[in-house]
């Protein structure tokens, strides 16, 4: 069988391997970039594309080098330089005589050329997708309870393995049935967790730039970093929304484009492409649902996050609340980024502690 | 009944400091600044037998904190109670022996932060991200381009009428710069203090940007050591610049003051033979993920007494934890 070669995209991966098995091909994909792929990506690409760039050419070119004729790229509408990605990645691969085809995922009539070209039937194609939305909300699911145990877990690590023993059962199912079954398994997995209760938890959501926020080799494990210190993270990148705004369905959910923008409006009423809408409109919800502070984390050089990066600063000051910028690219150093996480998590437990006292 | 002391050690990408306070927060030693040349495990060992020469019999050693940019490492070969990031550490100190500061220079070795601190708390940051332009690193390059010790150099700034405008954007451009402004004959303490200058100007206009800085202004960290920043940090700001008394040991006195809060019963701290056993580090690459860490264990007569150097959580948890500490990333690949 023929294989496809997906962006690593979190445990995200899970579903979007699940979402191509229509299409007779054998996904190709993990949960997470590796420091292989980065190398290969970063001798490949130009030196100004950013982290996610090269991390998913690294990923394109290994998986040319195992063999595997066919890839997918996002590449969707919009005034990030994303747009061009699948080209230019496409135009590299060739250059270096490997020979995998990028399908794009963007809109370019009214069939996805991959959909185009492997022409699955209508009735296994829609099944499948209704498994892979499935498996997706099931992926939030285990990563809502990883971020709230973490944080408060006894034994370090133990959520960490018991996420990832759901993961792996999710990636073994199947049909729907299989797949609402570790759904309903998940609960009593992650309740046999020894938790602290008279630890202070922290609140700090996570929001930026997608492909890093969700790879925990391009963000340095933040989600397991924050936990360890005991923050209980809620990262807002959710698969599951980005796929209702890009078909625009699910006009009253809480995060429909459209309620994003207006929270966003007072402060960004131009689209300045990528996720920026949402990284401004989900700060401004953080600081009035009560979070301690958010991390605004995306490439060095992303050019929709780091627009809004004075407006995220006029709303920490305007609205008293705390924001740690971080940017990343090939040459971060972790110890440095160590030192900021812990620095802002104790700032953050000042903050409260002050506010209790006064 | 023995006093109680409380032991910090900073243990920073060039030096290492170390002091000793009492139960109030005073400072009953500090190590004489000691740099590091590659080998931490052996400067504290130094540090502990100056320390253990000069100390009363009848104090002893509550609790031992460390910070710095090795400390997880130091963490693990003293045996500290209390692990913490140089910025709160450097904040810590400096709010405890000067309230009513508002902002924090910390300029060490590779590192350059800014924290600004309003009532006593610190309420933002911010660190270089990868450009050492703004370092210590980037005054050593210099004076060991004019062939000066870096103590000449500070004295030297301060003899400069009019400092020379250099682009200090990247040691390498000034490097070009400052050859030139020899060739057209610049005085070279003129070039010097320019140094200080460029390196002040980075400073601020990268790392501080955005942030309120206003005075009191406390200058920590090793390039504190350097008169001429100090002056180029005054010509700049147009205010007076405070250098603490202990500049260079503050990352080491905050260590010292959480670990005297943390409330630690029985110190964790193994003592002064530290400076006398050999202690052995040894490399594995953990294959468990796709991450490859390079994890160092640090081994005294034979036992593994800790680890550092992972990206997860699994091999800092010492001892038996470790080794069943879970599947990773690489197990769910397809």
């Amino acid at each position: 069988m023929s294989a496809l070669a997906i962006q690593p995209w979190g445990n995200y991966a899970l579903a979007l391997a699940a979402s191509v098995e229509c299409l007779r091909v054998e996904p190709w994909t993990q949960t997470s970039s590796t420091p292989e792929m980065l190398r290969l990506g970063v001798e490949a690409s130009p030196e100004c594309s950013c982290l996610s760039f090269k991390a998913s050419t690294g990923h394109f070119i290994r998986a040319a080098m195992e063999g595997v004729p066919y890839g997918v790229m996002v590449n969707s509408r919009g005034t990030c330089r994303l747009r061009y990605y699948r080209e230019a990645q496409q135009k590299i691969l060739w250059e270096r005589g490997l020979n995998l085809h990028i399908f794009g995922l963007g809109y370019d009539g009214f069939k996805p050329p991959l959909i185009r070209y492997f022409d699955p039937d209508p009735w296994p194609f829609l099944q499948c997708c209704a498994r892979a939305r499935l498996k997706t909300l099931v992926v939030d699911e285990i990563e809502k309870q990883a971020w709230r145990l973490r944080a408060r877990e006894c034994r370090p690590g133990e959520t960490t393995r018991v996420m990832n023993g759901c993961l792996r059962a999710l990636r073994e199912a199947r049909t729907t049935r299989e797949i609402r079954a570790v759904s309903r398994g998940v609960p009593e997995r992650f309740a046999g967790i020894a938790t602290d209760p008279d630890r202070p938890v922290l609140r700090v959501g996570l929001l930026g730039e997608a492909t890093v926020l969700r790879d925990r080799f391009l963000n340095h494990n933040i989600e397991d970093l924050l936990g360890g210190l005991g923050v209980e993270v809620c990262n807002f990148f959710l698969l599951g929304d980005e796929i209702r705004n890009i078909f625009h369905i699910g006009f009253n959910s809480p995060n429909s484009r459209r309620a994003l923008r207006r929270d966003a409006a007072p402060w960004l009423t131009t689209p300045v492409g990528g996720h920026a809408t949402e990284s401004v409109a989900h700060t401004v919800r953080c600081a009035r649902e009560g979070f301690d502070g958010v991390a605004h984390i995306c490439p060095t050089g992303c050019m929709p996050e780091i627009s809004i990066r004075p407006i995220l600063r006029r709303i920490s000051r305007e609205l008293d609340f705390p924001i740690l910028e971080c940017s990343f690219d090939e040459h971060s150093s972790h110890v440095g980024f160590v030192t900021r996480l812990e620095a802002f998590v104790d700032l953050l437990h000042d903050r409260r502690r002050k506010r209790g006292a006064a | 009944m023995n006093r109680r002391a409380y032991l910090g050690v900073d243990a920073g990408s060039i030096s290492l400091n170390l002091v000793l306070l009492d139960a109030d927060g005073a400072v009953l030693f500090e190590a004489p600044y000691r740099r590091i040349e590659g080998n931490p495990v052996a400067a504290v060992g130094a540090g502990l037998r100056e320390l253990r020469a000069t100390l009363p019999a009848d104090v002893e050693i509550a609790a031992a904190g460390v910070t710095g940019s090795g400390r997880h490492l130091m963490a693990a070969v003293i045996g500290a109670d209390v692990v913490k990031n140089e910025i709160s550490a450097h904040a810590r100190a400096a709010v405890h022996l000067h309230p009513d500061v508002q902002t924090i220079f910390e300029i060490g070795g590779q590192d350059s932060k800014v924290t600004v601190v309003r009532d006593g708390a610190v309420v933002d940051f911010a660190m270089n991200l990868v450009c050492a332009a703004g370092t210590g690193s980037f005054l050593d390059a210099q004076a060991k381009r004019l062939n000066l010790s870096i103590e000449a150099f500070g004295a030297m700034a301060l003899r400069a009428k009019r400092p020379t405008a250099i682009a200090g954007r990247c040691t390498v451009f000034a490097e070009s710069d400052m050859i030139h402004k020899q060739q057209i004959g610049h005085r070279q303490e003129d070039i010097v203090l320019g140094l200080c200058h460029a390196m002040v100007r980075n400073f601020l206009g990268n790392v501080c940007r955005g942030k309120e800085v206003r005075p009191p202004v406390l200058l920590q960290g090793g390039v504190s050591a350097n008169p001429g920043i100090r002056r180029a940090f005054e010509d700049v700001l147009g205010y007076p610049v405070t250098v603490p008394e202990r500049h260079l040991a503050m990352g080491a006195i905050g260590a010292a003051l959480f670990a005297a809060r943390a409330g630690v019963s029985r110190t964790r701290f193994r003592g002064f033979a530290i400076g006398e056993q050999p202690v052995e580090t040894q490399g594995f690459d953990c294959e468990d993920c796709a991450n490859r860490c390079e994890v160092v264990e640090i081994v005294v007569e034979g036992e593994v007494i800790g680890r550092a150097g992972g990206r997860c959580r699994k091999w800092e948890a010492t001892g038996a934890a470790a080794g069943e500490a879970g599947e990773s990333a690489e197990t769910l690949k397809r």
